[in-house]
C-alpha cells in the first residue's frame, strides 16, 4: 500500500506542474498587475511604476517569470505579491488554516448526517421519514449557498434577540477582545463557528445523503445481503458489516471529489461570514491580478485535493478487502 | 410509533423552514417586539449644520467606552504617503494617530489642525513662503517633540529629488518647495517655494500626514537617497507603535481588525472613548447584519437601495446620506475617430438626460442628488459655478441634440446617423465596472439616448477599470473621480495634455494654460476663477460630462455622540477623539 501511495504521489507531481503552468500563463496574461496602481488618483510617477514592474518581475519574459517562480518554490519563495508588504508563504498558511478549520468541521458534520440520514432513508424507503429527508435534501440542494447563509445570519440575530444577548456572531471567526477566561473564549469561538459551519455543512449534506441513500438501497437489494439474511444473520449485523461498509465506497469517492467544490463553496460562506480564509485570499488576488498569490492558492488547494483523492483510494482498501493494491 | 416519529420530524422540518423564511422576510431580523422603523434621528440636522450635528458636550457623555466601526479593506501598507498605502481605509485608521497640518471638514472645506499648529501663514508671496508655528507641547508618543525635522523628512521623501526611488503617492507641491527650514528649536517651520503653489495647505495635511523623522533616522540615513527609501519602506511595512495624535494603535490583527487606544502622551484634549476598533468587513452588504447584531456600531458603506432600506429598519440606529467629493461622469475617448468631432460629442452629451438617469439610479434611495455642473468643484465648495447647464449637455433634449448634428452636416438615414462625409457613424462601446449595477444602468440610458440620434452604443462591462482606461479600450466610459478641497493641482493632473489621469487624451492649449496658472497662484479666488474659465471651455469641448456627486452613507447607533458624516477623504473619523457614548 505504501508503494502504491508513493507511486500515486509521484504521478501527481507532473499533473500539478502542468496545472501551475497553465494557470500561471492565463492569470499573467489576463490583466496587468500595474493597472490598479496606474488608475490611482493622483497617478504615480513613471519611476514608481518602473520600480513596481521590476519588483513584480514584469521586466522578465513570461516563461522566465514562471521558471523563477517554480525554482523559487524550492527555496520557500512564493514570489512577490502586488501587496508589497505581504509574505505569500506566511499568508497562505494562515488563510488555509482558517478555511480548513471551517471545511473539516463542516465536512465531518455533513458526513455523519449524510450517512445517518442516507441509511435511515434507505432502510425506511417510502416512509414519511424518507419523504421528509428527501424533501429536506432537495430543499438544501436547491438553495443558493449565499442565500442560505444570509438566512442563517438573520435566524442567528433573531435567536440573539430572543435570548437577550449575543450568542451567535455573523462576522469573523472570533471577537477582537474576549474577556472571562478560557470558557468565554471557547464560547466565543463556537459562537462564530456555528452559523458558517451549518451553512457549509448542510449544503454538502444534502447531496451526500442522496448518494448514501441510493448506494444503500442498491446494496440492500443485492444478492449477498439477501443471502446473509437468509443464512440467519441478525439484521443489525448485516446492515453494519455487510451493507453499510460496501455502501460507503461511493460516498468516499464523492466526498474526495467534492473537496474542490467545498473549497469553492467555502469562498461564498467565508465572504458572507467574513472569515478571512483562502476564499477571500483568492478573490482579492484575482481582482488585483496578484498572480503569485493565485499560484500559491492553486498549489495548496491542488495538493490537498490530490491528497484527499489518494486517501479516498486508500480507504477503498480498508472498506473492501477485495481491493488489493500491492 | 414510526408514524408519530415521522410526523415529529416533518413538523420540526416545517417549523425550521418557516423560521428561516420568516427571518428572511422580516426587515428587523425579529427585533425585540417593539416594532421596526427608525427610532434614531441623531443626524437630523446634518443637512443644515454639517460640521456640528449630533454634538454632545462632554458632561453628557460616558467616561470611556468602546466603539467598533466597519472598514472595507485590510491595511496593506502603513505609509499613507506611499502610492500603495494611499488608501481610504488606511487613512481612516491613521487619522487620529498621525499629526497633520490641515484636515477636511464635513462641509467640504478644510481647517487647520489646531492641536498641531498654532498658526500657518503665507509671509511672502514672492517667493511664496509659508510659516508654520508648531504647538510648543506637540510631541510624539515617546516624548520627542514634533518639529521641523519631521516636516523636512516628509518633504525629502516626497519631492522626487532627494529620494527618487521612494514610491510616493504624489510629488505635487513638494517638488515646488525649494527649502524647508526650522527655527525656534524646530517649532517654527519656514517653507519656501520655487514657484507658487495654490494648494499649499495640501502639504502635510491629513491625507499626506507627518511621520516621525527621529524614528525614520533609526532605519536609514536621511541624508542619502538609499537611507530615505529604507526608512520610507520601513514605515510601510511596520505597524506603527508611535503616535503623534490622540490615539495610538494597540493591536493589529491582520485581515481582522485594528484597535486604537488613547495616546497617554497626547498634549491636546484627551479622547472620550477608551477603545476604538476598526473591524474589517470587505463585503459592504454584510455590514447591516453586523450592525443589527451589535458587532459594529458605525458603518460607512457605499449606499445601495437594499442596504439603505435594511439599515433604516434597524431599531435604535440612525443613518444619513451625504453628498461628497466623489463624482460620476461619462468620458469620451478622443482617440476614437468618430469622437474627434466636437459636434457629435456635444450632441451625444446633450441627448443624455442626467435628471432622468439620477431618478432611475441613485435617486431611488435619496432625493438629494442633483446633476453636477462643474468638473472641478463640488456644490458647497468655494468656487463652484455651473459651467455645464448653459451648454444644454445633460438635459436630455433630443431635438437640440439633433439640431447640433444637422447644423454640423450629419444626416439620418433610417435609424443610422451618417457623418458629414456621408459615412455611417460606427458603433461604439460604453464600458462600466463589472458588477456595478448603477453604472450599468447609466450606460444603458446613455445607449438609449444615443439610439435616438441614430448612433449604436453597445454596453460592455470591464473587470479591470484601470487597465481599460490605461489601454484606451473604450469609446465611452463611466467612472468616478474624487475631487478635493485642494482642487488646483488635481485639475492639472486630470485635464491637461499628456497627464497620467487624462485617459481620454483631451488636449486644449487654453485649458492647459489656465489650469497651470491656477495651480501656481497665491490667491485662491483668482485661481478658482481661472479653473472655472477652463471648466467652461471643457464643457464646450464636451470631453467629460459630470453626472452627479456620489452619495455617501453613514449609520450609527443612537447612543453615539459627535459621530457625523464627512464625505471627504478624511471620512467620519476626522474628529475621532470627540466621539463618545451618551450617558444613559
Amino acid at each position: 500500500m505504501l508503494a502504491y501511495a508513493l507511486r500515486r504521489l509521484l504521478i501527481s507531481v507532473p499533473i500539478l506542474i502542468a496545472s501551475t503552468f497553465v494557470v500561471f500563463i492565463l492569470s499573467s496574461l489576463a490583466k496587468n498587475p500595474l493597472n490598479a496602481l496606474k488608475a490611482k488618483n493622483p497617478p504615480p510617477s513613471p519611476r514608481v511604476l518602473q520600480l513596481e514592474a521590476e519588483r513584480l518581475r514584469l521586466d522578465h519574459p513570461l516563461m522566465e517569470r514562471y521558471w523563477l517562480w517554480l525554482t523559487g518554490l524550492f527555496r520557500g519563495d512564493f514570489g512577490p505579491s502586488v501587496q508589497s508588504t505581504m509574505n505569500i508563504g506566511d499568508e497562505v498558511v494562515s488563510r488555509f488554516a482558517v478555511t480548513f478549520r471551517l471545511i473539516f468541521l463542516a465536512m465531518l458534520i455533513a458526513l455523519i448526517l449524510a450517512v445517518v440520514v442516507g441509511v435511515v432513508s434507505a432502510v425506511k424507503q417510502y416512509s414519511g421519514l424518507d419523504y421528509t429527508f428527501t424533501f429536506t435534501g432537495f430543499l438544501f440542494l436547491a438553495m443558493p449557498s449565499f442565500w442560505f447563509a444570509i438566512l442563517l445570519k438573520e435566524a442567528g440575530i433573531s435567536f440573539n434577540n430572543a435570548v437577550g444577548e449575543t450568542v451567535l456572531y455573523t462576522i469573523g471567526d472570533s471577537s477582537v477582545y474576549v474577556t472571562g477566561g478560557l470558557w468565554a473564549e471557547v464560547a466565543d469561538t463556537l459562537g462564530h463557528m456555528i452559523l458558517p459551519t451549518i451553512s457549509l455543512a448542510l449544503l454538502s449534506f444534502a447531496a451526500w445523503s442522496r448518494f448514501q441513500r441510493a448506494s444503500m438501497l442498491e446494496v440492500l437489494n443485492s444478492d449477498y445481503v439477501r443471502l446473509a439474511r437468509a443464512k440467519g444473520l441478525r439484521r443489525g449485523k448485516v446492515m453494519r458489516k455487510h451493507a453499510l461498509r460496501t455502501a460507503l465506497i461511493p460516498l468516499t469517492t464523492v466526498t474526495a471529489l467534492d473537496l474542490g467544490a467545498i473549497i469553492s463553496g467555502a469562498i461564498v460562506t467565508e465572504d458572507v461570514f467574513q472569515w478571512r480564509g483562502a476564499g477571500s485570499f483568492l478573490l482579492d488576488a484575482i481582482r488585483g491580478s496578484d498572480v503569485y498569490v493565485i499560484m500559491a492558492w492553486l498549489l495548496v488547494s491542488a495538493t490537498f485535493i490530490i491528497l484527499f483523492n489518494l486517501i479516498a483510494d486508500l480507504l477503498y482498501g480498508v472498506l473492501d478487502p477485495r481491493i488489493r493494491y500491492a | 410509533m414510526l408514524t408519530t416519529k415521522s410526523r415529529v420530524v416533518r413538523a420540526a422540518a416545517l417549523i425550521a423552514g418557516a423560521a428561516l423564511a420568516m427571518s428572511a422576510c422580516s426587515g428587523d431580523g425579529g427585533g425585540d417586539g417593539e416594532g421596526g422603523g427608525q427610532t434614531g434621528q441623531i443626524f437630523a440636522d446634518c443637512d443644515s449644520n454639517p460640521n456640528e450635528c449630533n454634538s454632545a458636550p462632554d458632561d453628557q457623555l460616558q467616561d470611556g467606552g468602546e466603539v467598533t466601526m466597519a472598514i472595507e479593506k485590510n491595511i496593506a501598507n502603513w505609509n499613507l504617503n506611499s502610492s500603495e498605502g494611499n488608501v481610504f481605509e488606511t487613512g481612516m485608521v491613521m487619522k487620529a494617530v498621525l499629526p497633520s497640518t490641515y484636515h477636511s471638514q464635513p462641509d467640504l472645506s478644510f481647517a487647520m489642525n489646531e492641536d498641531v499648529l498654532q498658526s500657518a501663514e503665507m509671509i511672502s508671496e514672492d517667493p511664496q513662503t509659508i510659516e508654520y508655528k508648531i504647538h510648543p507641547d506637540a510631541q510624539w508618543s515617546d516624548g520627542t517633540p514634533i518639529s521641523a525635522d519631521d516636516f523636512i523628512y516628509i518633504w525629502k521623501t516626497q519631492n522626487g529629488r532627494d529620494c527618487p526611488d521612494c514610491a510616493v503617492s504624489t510629488t505635487a507641491g513638494y517638488e515646488q518647495v525649494e527649502s524647508v527650514e526650522g527655527s525656534d528649536n524646530g517649532k517654527t517651520v519656514t517653507v519656501t517655494y520655487s514657484e507658487p503653489f495654490t494648494d499649499w495647505q495640501q502639504l502635510w495635511e491629513s491625507g499626506q500626514p507627518i511621520y516621525p523623522a527621529h524614528i525614520a533616522a533609526e532605519h536609514g540615513d536621511l541624508d542619502t537617497p538609499e537611507g530615505l527609501k529604507s526608512a520610507f519602506d520601513w514605515f510601510g511595512t511596520n505597524v506603527p507603535t508611535y503616535s503623534g495624535g490622540p490615539f495610538k494603535i494597540e493591536r493589529f490583527q491582520n485581515n481582522q481588525s485594528i484597535t486604537l487606544v488613547p495616546n497617554e502622551n497626547y498634549w491636546g484634549e484627551k479622547p472620550n472613548l477608551d477603545r476604538v476598533i476598526f473591524r474589517i468587513i470587505t463585503d459592504a452588504t454584510q455590514e447591516p447584519t453586523a450592525l443589527q447584531n451589535g458587532e459594529v456600531q458605525v458603518i460607512y458603506p457605499q449606499p445601495q437601495v437594499d442596504l439603505v432600506q435594511q439599515v433604516q429598519n434597524i431599531p435604535n440606529v440612525s443613518s444619513y446620506i451625504g453628498l461628497g467629493l466623489t463624482w460620476e461622469h461619462f468620458d469620451f475617448n478622443l482617440d476614437t475617430e468618430a469622437l474627434k468631432d466636437k459636434a457629435l460629442r456635444q450632441a451625444l452629451f446633450t441627448a443624455v438626460d442626467r435628471q432622468g438617469l439620477i431618478d432611475k439610479t441613485v435617486g431611488q434611495f435619496t432625493d438629494k442628488v442633483e446633476p453636477l455642473n462643474n468638473h472641478n468643484f463640488m456644490p458647497g465648495q468655494d468656487g463652484y459655478e455651473d459651467t455645464v447647464s448653459e451648454t444644454g449637455q445633460g438635459s436630455g433634449d433630443i431635438e437640440a441634440a439633433k439640431k447640433i448634428l444637422t447644423d454640423a452636416g450629419y444626416t439620418l438615414q433610417g435609424q443610422q446617423l451618417m457623418n458629414p462625409d456621408g459615412e455611417p457613424v460606427p458603433d461604439m462601446r460604453i464600458r462600466y465596472t463589472t458588477g456595478n449595477q448603477i453604472r450599468q444602468d447609466s450606460c444603458e440610458l446613455f445607449a438609449q439616448a444615443a439610439r435616438e440620434l441614430g448612433v449604436t452604443v453597445n454596453v460592455a462591462p470591464t473587470d479591470d477599470l484601470g487597465g481599460t482606461l490605461e489601454s484606451g479600450d473604450y469609446d465611452v466610459m463611466v467612472f468616478a473621480w474624487v475631487a478635493s478641497p485642494y482642487p488646483f493641482a488635481n485639475a492639472v493632473q486630470n485635464w491637461t495634455t499628456g497627464q497620467g489621469n487624462n485617459f481620454g487624451n483631451y488636449s486644449n492649449p487654453e485649458v492647459d494654460k489656465l489650469l497651470k496658472e491656477a495651480a501656481a497662484e497665491t490667491n485662491r479666488q483668482e485661481a478658482a476663477q481661472k479653473v472655472n474659465q477652463a471648466d467652461k471651455i471643457m464643457s464646450e469641448d464636451a470631453y467629460v460630462l459630470p453626472l452627479y456627486q456620489k452619495p455617501t452613507f453613514i449609520a450609527a447607533y443612537d447612543n453615539l455622540a459627535n459621530v457625523r458624516n464627512n464625505s471627504t477623504l478624511d471620512g467620519p473619523v476626522y474628529n475621532l477623539k470627540d466621539w463618545g457614548l451618551r450617558a444613559e
